[in-house]
């Protein structure tokens, strides 16, 4: 199990690597997509399965899906990917400086740090992380208000940016 | 520095240094800035796990939310930047050089 969890945090590693260093914008989105995958892997070995599944939902099928989308405005001829010179540069340049700091801050490494959020504890029928998230709803229902209201917000700041022919914020568009 | 602790921490320098170092696309520099807020809510959810504090578990959500506006915003104006240039290529923003 030890294993899985290293095998997730490699890829997740190497995910970011084929997003930094610079391919066409397609290729960084298949890296970011994998890099989520493996995160939700990795939250979801340590017992967080309800932040793992809105980690899907709302980052890969919501965020991620506008970013494919938006691709299209990146397009180029000849795309990039990661066996072309610049980018097989940059990818080796940041796996060395990746395994240098690994050199650097070796100290600890094997320390126990790999806790499971316990279902038994005080009782309770649900996982930790849904129990605090349900916390969002009571004790916290102020910053929902706040996070809702920001999020329509931004909605309106959007229609402003992208109005056309000078009529929104942009005098140029 | 434990494994977990590292590469998440590692996730974010090499977001930052893909958003900062030479770009072409205005695009990838959106996408390295999602893998950035990517490595915040893995940090986020797993300081929550690994210290079972359930209390904080809303913290990776409302960061979350707060990324969600964020990426919509730099996508309108990268739908903004490629109605007025054309492309999202980094060398056309190019009217205030000297």
């Amino acid at each position: 199990m030890t294993y899985l969890v290293s095998l997730l945090l490699i890829a997740l590693i190497v995910g970011l690597v084929a997003v930094a260093s610079n391919p066409a914008p397609y290729f960084a989105a298949l890296g970011l997509v994998v890099a989520a995958g493996v995160g939700c892997g990795v939250l979801i070995s340590h017992g967080g399965s309800f932040l793992s599944l809105v980690l899907f939902l709302i980052y890969l099928g919501g965020m991620l899906v506008v970013f494919a989308y938006s691709a299209a405005l990146a397009a180029e001829p000849f795309p990039e990917s990661w066996g072309d010179r610049s980018v097989l540069g940059y990818v080796v340049i940041y796996f060395v400086g990746v395994g240098l700091m690994m050199k650097f801050f070796c100290g600890g490494w094997y320390e126990g740090s790999w806790m499971i959020i316990d279902t038994f504890k005080e009782f309770s029928m649900l996982r930790g992380d849904i129990s605090g998230v349900a916390m969002m709803y009571s004790l916290g229902g102020s910053m929902l208000v706040i996070c809702a209201w920001v999020l329509l917000l931004t909605l309106f700041v959007v229609l402003e940016l992208t109005r056309g022919l000078s009529r929104g914020s942009l005098r140029a568009v | 520095m434990t494994p977990v602790h590292f590469s998440f921490s590692s996730a974010f320098i090499l977001g930052l240094m893909g958003l900062t170092f030479h770009r072409t696309h205005l695009l990838s520099a959106l996408l390295c800035l999602e893998g950035m807020m990517l490595s915040l809510f893995i940090a986020l959810a797993l300081w929550t796990l690994q210290f079972e504090m359930t209390g904080f578990s809303a913290a990776p959500m409302l960061l979350l939310a707060f990324s969600a506006c964020e990426a919509s915003a730099g996508l309108a104006l990268l739908v903004a930047t490629a109605r007025t240039h054309g492309t999202d290529r980094l060398q056309n923003l190019n009217l205030l050089q000297c």
